[in-house]
């Protein structure tokens, strides 16, 4: 069986015509025309990567993509009618893992879409050596990250992206890096994708978010994690 | 100083008329012979405390307070004793003095009086102290007042101009406070009004602008994800349904990029837009746009030496340098080269070609909106492209502080040269780079 896509998006047109151009990309595809359904397909048959479209009447992207979140590390593509809104921040905040903007093309999705799972296969796999920071300990080859006695629970995008930090402890990552080795992103990149998901990653595994003690801001230039 | 001739004159006038009356009582009570002089000259009513003198032809000068013959003005006498009524204001060493004199025939002798005018000046120096003074007195109170009741009466007017600045700059909320004045109160209210009506206008455009994005891009992303489609399938097709595809396929991709810059536009007029700021260095820069570019062949070419580094927004910088290179690709078979060099403080990034150039009456209008170059049929060819490229460059441009232009590579006016000017930064990142993971 191929790779499973559900896509929610209430345009019944536009859905039609994504599905048929994503299945001639080769993935097969689940559709729903609103959240609510979307929440049902999703457990009656778990996707292994769901495109939300924003925008939907009832049951908003957002909610779908937070309620999602609750206990499923599913990779998220958001869809936003536009890039510089404070929908695509709003997005990545409610979980998500990447955006597209609308009108996208389906290979450029495809190539997104592979990236993910690249990613979330890798995240298992690694071959870096387990490290330890103050309290926070992170094994590569487990995909497990501790702090203290406690399990941190990361999406896929947020370990690789702890990962990438802690294979150089000390040494700083532009965004430009962190969009190409994270998200397979080119020199272009959406450098709010980084930030966003650095300040989520805080939330999981600082002790105070507010004045991070492990991911640290270098400003102008990126981040990293202190050693 | 005519209040002050004025004055003297009077006081004279009034001299002169007494000591005529003065001379007839004198004249009428000297004939009785029975009447002592002192009585007499004692009983004459004076002005202004007028001195008297009496100078019989024939006896001793009789005067009450010691005048005496020099006191005279010597050419007053001489007048007088001629026969003639005469008098002289003339200056003593105890100051201005106005001296009357007449001949009394029936009692041969000439009568003189003197008056002093000292007091009178002294009045009119005082006079003209007090007014002096007053009328200091009054500016300094007229402006002191005028500047108070004129700020009071223009603080509303200086009030609703601060407002019209802060809501020039865009804050819609700024209000102007209710006035008592009912002249002012209208003002203030029709005021307040405009600004709500501007308000709800503005939003209404960047709703607008928003609605439009969203109503034009779901046909869009039906049509993206349909022609996707179609060339996938396009072996399987007949020629003539390739050409259409193929024909399909690059319109919708300018469409695309006209409802783009449309967009982008409409932000950047709404006042929306928020740069999204990154450090970079810029060789590195312009040649990922320039391999991303229609033109990907392009060189970037610099004579500075050592590091050259830019803070802005890279997707907008890369949109303007795009649009850059394809107004050349389009008007001039394509860029020669982009040419970095720095001017003072800040950064030129030239785009460069060898095409018929711009013409020098063409240079600024060919960064408006929907203008194509090409009064001159011979230089450009007008069908081509929209007029929205260089137009958003100019805007990106402006928003880094920044701006564009462009001149003739020769003095016949034949290639262009496009400079984007931007504002650069010195930063020395030879610290943090060793830090840096690469």
């Amino acid at each position: 069986m191929g790779t499973h896509i559900l896509t929610v998006e209430d345009d019944e047109r536009i859905r039609q015509a994504v599905k048929l151009a994503l299945e001639e990309e080769g993935w097969d595809v689940t559709e729903a025309g609103t959240g609510e359904s979307a929440m049902d397909r999703f457990s009656q048959d778990p996707p292994d990567v769901v495109l939300i479209d924003i925008n939907l009447p009832g049951m908003d992207g957002f909610e779908v993509c937070r309620q999602l979140r609750r206990d499923s590390d599913v990779p998220i593509i958001m869809v936003t009618a536009r890039a510089d809104t404070h929908d695509v921040v709003a997005g990545l905040e409610a979980g998500a893992d990447d955006y597209m903007t609308k009108p996208f093309a389906p290979k450029e999705l495809s190539a997104r879409i592979r990236a993910m799972l690249r990613r979330s296969r890798n995240a298992e796999q690694g071959n870096m050596q387990r490290v330890k920071v103050g309290e926070l300990e992170i094994s590569p080859e487990e995909g497990l990250v501790t702090q203290g006695d406690d399990e941190v629970h990361l999406t896929k995008t947020e370990f690789k992206l702890l990962c990438e930090l802690a294979s150089q402890p000390g040494k700083v990552f532009s965004r430009e890096v962190l969009l190409e080795r994270v998200w397979g992103y080119d020199y272009f990149g959406d450098g709010r994708l980084v930030d966003v998901h650095i300040r989520r990653l805080r939330t999981k595994v600082e002790p105070d978010a507010a004045s991070p003690r492990y991911v640290v801001t270098a400003r102008g230039l990126g981040y990293k994690l202190q050693p | 100083m005519l209040a002050q001739a004025q004055l003297l004159a009077e006081t004279e006038g009034l001299a002169v008329a007494q000591m005529f009356n003065n001379a007839a009582d004198l004249r009428r009570d000297l004939q009785l012979e029975s009447a002592e002089i002192p009585d007499i000259l004692e009983g004459l009513p004076r002005t202004n405390n007028a001195e008297v003198l009496l100078l019989p032809a024939d006896g001793e000068p009789r005067s009450l307070s010691g005048l005496v013959i020099n006191d005279i003005p010597t050419d007053l006498r001489a007048l007088v004793v001629q026969g003639r009524a005469a008098s002289k204001r003339s200056q003593t060493e105890s100051g201005g003095q106005f001296a009357a004199g007449v001949r009394i025939a029936e009692i041969n002798a000439e009568y003189y009086e003197i008056l002093s005018l000292t007091d009178t000046e002294a009045t009119l120096a005082t006079l003209r102290r007090i007014l002096i003074g007053a009328s200091v007195t009054a500016t300094i109170l007229g402006a002191g007042l005028g500047y108070y009741f004129a700020r009071r009466l223009l603080l509303p007017v200086t009030n609703a101009a601060q407002a019209a600045e802060a809501i020039a700059a865009g804050d819609f909320d700024t209000r102007l406070d209710e006035q008592s004045d009912p002249d002012l109160a209208k003002l203030t209210s029709s005021f307040n009004d405009m600004v709500e009506a501007l308000r709800s206008r503005i939003q209404r455009d960047e709703r607008f602008a928003s609605d439009v994005s969203h109503e034009l891009r779901s046909p869009l992303m039906t049509l993206a994800a349909s022609v996707d489609v179609l060339e996938h399938r396009r072996a399987e097709m007949p020629e003539a349904a390739q050409r259409a595809t193929d024909l399909l396929s690059k319109d919708l991709m300018r469409f695309q990029r006209l409802v783009e810059d449309l967009l982008e536009i409409s932000r950047l007029d709404a006042g929306a837009v928020e740069l999204d700021t990154d450090t970079f260095e810029v060789m590195e820069f312009l040649r990922r746009v320039v391999a991303q570019s229609t033109t990907p062949d392009v060189p970037v070419v610099t004579d500075e030496p050592g590091a050259l580094v830019l803070r802005g927004d890279k997707r907008r910088l890369q949109q303007a340098i795009a649009n850059l290179l394809d107004n050349a690709r389009k008007y001039a078979g394509g860029s020669t080269q982009i040419f970095v060099e720095r001017h003072a403080d800040r950064l030129r990034i030239c785009v460069i070609d060898d095409g018929p150039g711009v013409d020098p009456a063409d240079r600024v209008r060919i960064f408006d909106r929907f203008s194509r170059a090409g009064s001159d049929a011979g230089r450009r060819d007008i069908a081509k492209g929209v007029g929205l490229g260089l137009s958003l460059v100019a805007e990106h441009a402006r928003l880094h502080g920044g701006r564009i232009w462009v001149d003739g590579l020769t003095p016949t006016g034949s290639g262009a040269r496009f400079v984007l000017e931007l504002p650069g930064i010195e930063v020395d990142m030879t610290g943090e780079l060793e830090e840096l993971a690469l």
